[in-house]
């Protein structure tokens, strides 16, 4: 799934009128050495890439393909869906449509982002409908007030004997139960308006997305301001917990705790600020880990808030749910920047090929806060391996991601089975590797473990989830997670897919859904595993 | 004191209603108001039918039924639950637990006094 990306820079080397030595010169390396990174022979990427793209004027993302990319990995996801997947689409039209009319393709890249939404939104509106304590009391209330109305009418109606008391008796009933049901039914709309507030907030995962995306997951800002940070805090003390304390104690005047109770009796978090009475509180059992990076993002939050400010000015965040989550993850960012500055921590990643148990001891910090930081290695001209990351929780649903260019890594729901982020549940607290092959040719190692909150007591549940980096094959010598792997026999590669809807492998076992490629015969010895084709799309 | 109805119902209105009908159809009746007393009063008042709400306080109708049906001096009394329109799932239940006859929210009170009479011709002895 690699852009060919030596394609684009021959087209565009021709457009400009060069020949291919004359910008070999120019960017200091062999004809024949460009001519083969024209043929996809040759990888191309870091500085090199920058000096190519400077040549030719030309953005480096434009140049690199990823915009278009992550457009035909979005096609991709929309092809696949089961509305349209019975159409007879062509095997390259996504690639020319891409490439042809990219306005249209990001249409109906955005509109099928918009109907996946509405289709969940949908879905929590009848889960809520079918699960909803308070509707299926107010419903209640509803009934038994309709009951007791029609019976007591009824009585009045048929009964030509009444006395006065008994008539008395059921025309009180019938105006208190009429007073009941307006109050049930303001409750009702009251329940829906809030409703309709809480199901908009199905899709700011999906904005924080796009911002992280479009920013290739790193923030100039952020790194600056991160910088700015330790070099206030170094003057108080080497850059730990205590150090963090004080600092917080002094500029802020923060209280911070260890152990004892939550403010809030049931919170089921590990730490907690109470903006209010300004107090940080941490479970007892709370790492070191998570101790130092949350107070890192506390004093973070508090002291450049205009940076995070800044940040998020110019995306399109329209939600306050949004806001909320996209300040918090550029929260975690400034966090993670803090405790692993940007230069000493790329020097430490490629002298010890990028060992993240190594980078843990060295920084206090887990392996989620590692992997995390590791992705972030993007500053231009000074980057680090490129990693994709996926978190799972043990459901297999996917909770964070940040996407490879190239490799696609799907925005929602599950990935691939045979992944090593679902295999790592049945090896706890033991990283797993694998070298995976995508139908395409495309190779990546996966890295992936399971990490876990401590407890606090015998009847908490554990709440685990699995993380994994994936690099492409190419860089993955470069990391300590290749040695004593020969990347170069392909006859142990795991052959995976995206998911199983855009996997063409026929012959997998793990497979739990149809694949949508019209182009692949069906199997033989294997019976469909949904209908092929949905009445909706159908060609006439 | 032996009565003819004892009426497991939680709300007022539904229950002076059913009171009134049930009498006035010739029955004499007995009223608890949650499912915990349900049983002692079936013990104490001896009725020859049950009326029972599926939705109590305490105990639910289920709960109770359950408990009637296990218990061996109580398990032939007939029962007849009350459910709410929509709630299949409840009725399948109480049938899995041995209801003798069901009467869905919002009802006519011809259906409940109607159900009652069929039910307590089956078990030997009209009103």
């Amino acid at each position: 799934m690699r852009a060919p990306i030596g394609f684009r820079i021959s087209n565009r080397r021709k457009l400009l009128g060069l020949s291919q030595a004359s910008l070999a010169r120019v960017v200091g390396i062999s004809p024949s050495y460009l001519n083969l990174i024209e043929n996809n022979k040759r990888d191309i990427g870091g500085a090199l890439l920058n000096r190519v793209a400077a040549q030719l004027d030309i953005d480096v993302d434009e140049l690199a393909g990823r915009t278009e990319q992550k457009l035909l990995q979005d096609l991709e996801e929309a092809f696949a869906d089961p509305v349209v997947e019975s159409l007879p689409f062509r095997p390259e039209e996504r690639r020319e449509l891409v490439a042809q009319y990219p306005a249209s393709a990001a249409a109906l890249a955005r509109l099928h982002r918009a109907y996946t939404d509405a289709v969940s939104n949908a879905d929590a509106y009848a889960d809520r409908l079918r699960s909803d304590p308070l509707l299926s009391q107010l419903l209640h209330q509803i009934l038994s007030g309709v009951t007791a109305i029609r019976s007591s009418a009824e009585i009045l109606e048929d009964v030509a004997d009444l006395d006065d008391a008994e008539r008395q008796r059921f025309l009180s009933s019938i105006r208190r139960e009429t007073l009941t049901l307006s109050d049930v039914a303001r409750n009702l709309i009251g329940q829906f308006d809030t409703s309709s507030e809480i199901s908009r907030n199905v899709s700011p995962a999906r904005e924080i997305d796009d911002l992280i995306i479009e920013r290739q997951n790193y923030f100039p800002l952020l790194e600056d301001a991160a910088d700015t940070l330790r070099q206030e805090i170094a003057r108080t003390g080497p850059f730990n917990v205590a150090t963090l304390s004080t600092v917080l104690e002094a500029r802020f005047g923060v209280a911070v705790d260890f152990g004892g109770p939550p403010d809030e009796p049931d919170f089921p978090g590990q730490y907690r600020f109470d903006a209010a009475s300004r107090r940080m509180w941490f479970q007892g059992t709370a790492t070191l880990a998570t101790r130092q990076f949350q107070l890192a993002r506390l004093y973070g939050e508090l002291a450049a808030a205009d940076a995070i400010a800044a940040t998020l000015h110019s995306a399109v965040l329209s939600t306050p749910t949004a806001r909320r989550l996209a300040s918090r993850a550029v929260g975690s960012y400034l966090a993670g920047a803090m405790v692993f500055p940007y230069e000493r921590m790329l020097a430490d990643a490629e002298a010890s090929a990028y060992d993240i148990d190594h980078l843990r001891q060295v920084y206090n910090a887990s392996f989620e806060q590692v992997a995390h930081r590791l992705v972030t290695l993007r500053r231009p001209g000074q980057e680090g391996v490129p990693f994709g990351f996926l978190r799972s929780d043990p459901a297999g649903r996917l909770t964070k991601h940040f996407p490879l260019p190239g490799l696609l890594l799907p925005n929602s729901g599950h990935a691939c089975p045979l992944w090593a982020i679902y295999g790592a549940f049945r090896m706890p607290d033991a990283p797993l590797r694998q070298v995976v092959r995508f139908s395409d040719g495309s190779r990546y190692l996966f890295l992936a473990r399971t990490v876990q909150r401590r407890t606090a007591a015998f009847r908490e549940q554990i709440v685990s989830s699995s993380v994994m980096l994936a690099c492409d094959v190419l860089h993955a010598d470069r990391t300590i997670y290749a040695s004593g792997l020969d990347l170069d026999d392909l006859s142990t590669d795991i052959p995976v897919g995206p998911s199983c809807r855009l996997c063409t492998r026929r012959d997998c076992a793990s497979r739990q859904e149809e694949t949508l490629s019209p182009d692949i015969g069906a199997s033989r010895t294997r019976a469909p595993l949904l209908p092929a084709a949905f009445a909706l799309g159908d060609a006439p | 004191m032996a009565i003819d109805i004892l009426i497991a119902e939680d709300e007022p209105s539904i229950l002076e209603s059913l009171d009134f009908i049930l009498r006035r159809a010739g029955y004499t009746i007995g009223a608890v108001t949650d499912g915990d007393a349900v049983l002692d009063a079936v013990r104490r008042l001896a009725p020859r039918l049950v009326v029972l709400d599926v939705m109590l306080p305490k105990r639910s109708g289920f709960d109770v039924l359950k408990q009637i049906r296990a218990n061996v001096e109580l398990r032939g009394m007939p029962v007849l639950i009350l459910t709410a329109k929509g709630q299949q799932q409840d009725r399948r239940t109480a049938e899995e637990l041995g209801a003798d006859g069901f009467v869905t929210k919002p009802y006519a009170n011809a259906d409940v006094v109607g159900a009652v009479r069929q039910l307590l011709a089956g078990h030997g002895g009209a009103a």
